[in-house]
């Protein structure tokens, strides 16, 4: 109809040519005043409303007539689908400000559900096949980059070129002293290449003499590649054909060799490199420079389009090996089956992906006698901040003896927590429970965790207090609107926090020993405390907000100077696109319904 | 003699009682308005020649985009000739247009006897008055409305002294209305309209010019 209506947001961008034709000719446009309701709970919404300009907010009617505001819509928003398909409305549409919508009837709407799929999906499915559409859909710019990278971005070799005429011995010492895998024969205005395996099957099989001309053995069929191909197409080349190099040609110019471990490498970038080195470091200098690598691998994972959750395992794993590490290099090897070394909080979780405070405990055997403890522990503490590991603003570290414990104490201390309602103990008690051992004796720890599970058990007082914390912080869906200057929203109290915390309190409940959060989720899963789908919805929830936090934390230490992010958990909604606008809201109003689930689950009503 | 257009339509009306196109003169009684606008070659209503016509019709407070009239006409004698030769326009170029008596009679069609609402709406009922006239013996029976006359009344309460600033622009910013397709007829008729429903319906726009 006219060029207000932009067909390229997703999903009608989903249409074709004539679908959305039609739903362009039989759009209206509805004027609302502020205060207007433009959807009336209980009733049928004429059809799917774009916002041209405006906002609008979606609004719960209690049964207490306490009115909670759920979403709020702004530009280029569309609502009432799902009240449209469904025939009544459950809540409440309200223009907050004079708006203007286009209207899109149900008639069209059903008739583009019924025509394209695609569409259909993105309109009636949960976030976890929305995120799907999105994801193969949407431009994808990180996996673009992967997809996109050039030959010459990977190492392209300098070519080994020998005459023809260069004996295979003369070639080999060449091979030998460059330190390179394959030569190149000039013979005319041609190039043959002679591999390693060619030169011994030559000799050995052969038995070719050593003096025989390398040219005779070289193969004349090269297999070649332009410097500005795609190196993604190389390694299309390699798989196919079998092969481990290609040669890259600029024309008729014989620029190099590209080698397929290269190639992988580029692809992996260096997770393999910096691991080892964290094996091999022999001293806390050595270890040191290692862990430095790890933001750089961070940000390759994350630029290369890896899946989120894989690069939280990942750099939890390398994480626990430098802080295991660094606990063999610190603690004397006499005192080490006597102690265990316990990561908490997200780092016990697994979920944390810049490097976060550190929150970290000591647990020693009842009756151990170690007058040296308390100093080597302080060393560890400060080892770790010059690794780059901020301190614990909580002073949750074993720099501070409070967190140093005999079994016997540190059960004591967990059973203290979990019997007062106090603010603070209530946090420490969050903080311990996703406590993970990462070096030292483990048993100690099991037997102290495995004590408080059952302490717990049945203990319906103690969880309905502990579950509370979760649906504390208010429901951030009303970002949208009443902070439209700050536009921006905690993401860790609005959306992070329930979720984990409420997870938390099932898993607790359940004795599920699993510690990180998506673990938990499929463990409660399997335990029939959740449903499938609603297991996988809060899954895709916090991945989502873990990703657009980690998007935009990257960002703000990349143009911070001092590389510090002061407002880690801020999401700023001016940089989200449409799209994730869309999913972010879909993945609140999961984390609202989890907050109901628990609420009535917990007895946390009021 | 210039005939005022209220006695003129007085006479028009006595005429076409009971001609085919008598239902333009009963009153109207329902709550609609068509916001129309033309696309025409001159500003001067005697020299003018219509290239097309935009027009969508208003329901309470909404724009009834998705039934609406476009119509292209067939270019001007005066142009199509020049036009010929300068523009290298094809045959088949032209024949998409319409010739005036259909348009007319699609545009009677879709406004009926409703109101009809525009941007110094006097201009386009005259201009195409001068074609209707001699076609059909009548030109638009229907009631203007004229958007800047609505928007003067309003907001000259809050504008003490000085000039009412009317220009098309203006009026869209002030009342914080998206303007879609200028100079397109449609494009034109839809932002009237919107302003209109603005007007009715919404708050007294603060004048913080």
């Amino acid at each position: 109809m006219t060029d207000s209506f932009k067909m390229d947001n997703i999903p009608f961008s989903l249409l074709d040519q004539q679908e959305q034709a039609l739903v362009a000719s039989n759009l209206d446009l509805g004027y609302y005043q502020a205060g207007e309701k433009i959807i009336t709970a209980g009733e049928a919404p004429e059809g799917v409303y774009i916002i041209l300009k405006g906002r609008v907010s979606e609004i719960d009617v209690g049964e207490d007539k306490q009115q909670q505001v759920f979403v709020h819509y702004e530009n280029e928003d569309y609502f009432g689908g799902w009240s449209a398909l469904r025939g009544t409305a459950i809540h409440d549409f309200v223009a907050e400000e004079e708006t203007i919508c286009h209207i899109m009837p149900t008639r069209i709407l059903v008739e583009l559900i019924q025509s394209n799929a695609l569409f259909a999906d993105y309109f009636q499915q949960n976030l976890a096949a929305k995120s799907e559409i999105v994801a193969q859909h949407g431009k994808g710019q990180d996996m673009a980059e992967f997809m996109l990278a050039k030959i010459t971005s990977a190492t392209v070799r300098d070519p080994l070129i020998v005459e023809a005429g260069t004996s295979i011995r003369d070639a080999t010492r060449k091979m030998r002293e460059l330190k390179a895998d394959c030569v190149l024969a000039r013979k005319g205005g041609r190039y043959g290449m002679v591999t390693g395996t060619d030169l011994l099957d030559a000799v050995v099989l052969k038995g070719l003499d050593l003096e025989t001309d390398v040219s005779e053995i070289a193969s004349y069929r090269l297999v070649t590649a332009d410097p500005e191909d795609y190196l993604f197409n190389a390694l299309v080349t390699m798989t196919q054909q079998q092969i481990e190099r290609v040669v890259v040609m600029q024309k008729q110019e014989l620029v190099g060799v590209v080698e397929l471990t290269d190639v992988l490498s580029y692809f992996s970038s260096h997770s393999h490199v910096i691991g080892l080195r964290i094996e091999r470091a022999s001293s806390i200098d050595d270890l040191r420079e290692a862990a430095q690598g790890l933001n750089s691998l961070i940000k390759a994972l994350i630029s290369t389009g890896v899946k989120i959750r894989f690069t939280m395992d990942l750099l939890a794993a390398m994480n626990g090996r430098i802080i295991a590490k660094l606990f063999d290099l610190v603690i004397p090897p006499d005192m080490q089956p006597h102690v265990c070394l316990i990561v908490m909080g997200s780092e016990g979780r697994g979920e944390q992906i810049m490097k976060t405070d550190q929150d970290n405990a000591l647990i020693f055997r009842d009756g151990l006698s170690w007058p040296g403890m308390q100093e080597t522990m302080n060393q560890f503490t400060e080892q770790l901040i010059s690794f780059g590991f901020p301190p614990c603003p909580g002073n949750i570290m074993v720099s501070n003896p409070e967190w140093v414990n005999s079994v016997g104490d540190w059960t004591q201390r967990l059973s203290d927590w979990a019997e007062t309602c106090e603010g603070n103990a209530q946090m420490n008690l969050a903080i311990a429970v996703d406590a993970k051992p990462v070096a030292g004796n483990q048993a100690l720890f099991k037997v102290a965790r495995n004590w408080f599970l059952r302490h717990l058990r049945n203990n319906d007082v103690f969880f309905s207090h502990f579950a509370r914390a979760s649906v504390e912080f208010d429901t951030p869906l009303t970002f949208f609107g009443n902070i439209k200057d700050k536009g921006e929203l905690d993401i860790k109290k609005g959306g992070i926090f329930p979720v984990v915390h409420g997870i938390r309190t099932m898993a607790l409940e359940h004795r599920v020993l699993a510690t990180n959060t998506f673990q938990r989720i499929q463990a409660l899963v399997e335990a029939g405390q959740l449903r499938d789908k609603e297991g996988q919805d809060l899954a895709e929830a916090l991945s989502l907000f873990i990703q657009l936090r980690l998007r935009q934390q990257m960002r703000r230490v990349e143009s911070s100077e001092d590389g510090f992010d002061p407002t880690p958990n801020v999401i700023e909604l001016a940089l989200l696109n449409k799209m994730e606008r869309d999913l972010l809201r879909d993945a609140l109003q999961i984390v609202k319904w989890f907050k109901k689930h628990l609420a009535s689950r917990f007895h946390l009503g009021g | 003699m210039i005939i005022p257009r209220t006695i003129r339509r007085m006479q028009d009306r006595r005429h076409h009682k009971e001609g085919p196109w008598a239902e333009l003169f009963e009153p109207y009684k329902g709550d609609e308005v068509i916001s129309l606008d033309c696309e025409t070659t001159s500003l001067d209503v005697s020299k003018a020649e219509i290239l097309s016509i935009g027009a969508v019709r208003i329901k309470g407070k909404k724009v009834m985009t998705s039934d609406r009239l476009e119509l292209h006409l067939k270019p001007p004698a005066s142009l199509s000739e020049e036009s010929i030769k300068v523009h290298k326009l094809r045959v088949q170029d032209l024949s998409n247009g319409l010739e005036l008596e259909d348009a007319f009679e699609q545009l009677l069609q879709f406004i009926g006897n409703r109101p009809i609402l525009g941007y110094y709406v006097n201009y386009d009922i005259r201009v195409i008055d001068k074609f209707l006239r001699p076609m059909l013996g009548f030109g638009l029976p229907n009631k203007a409305i004229e958007l800047s006359h609505v928007y003067h009344s309003i907001i000259k309460w809050k504008h003490v002294g000085g000039e009412v600033d009317l220009r098309f622009d203006t009026i869209a910013s002030r009342l914080d209305i998206p303007i879609i397709q200028r100079h397109t007829a449609l494009g034109d008729a839809i932002t009237v309209a919107l302003m209109y429903i603005r007007l009715k319906h919404g708050l007294t726009p603060n004048n913080t010019h």
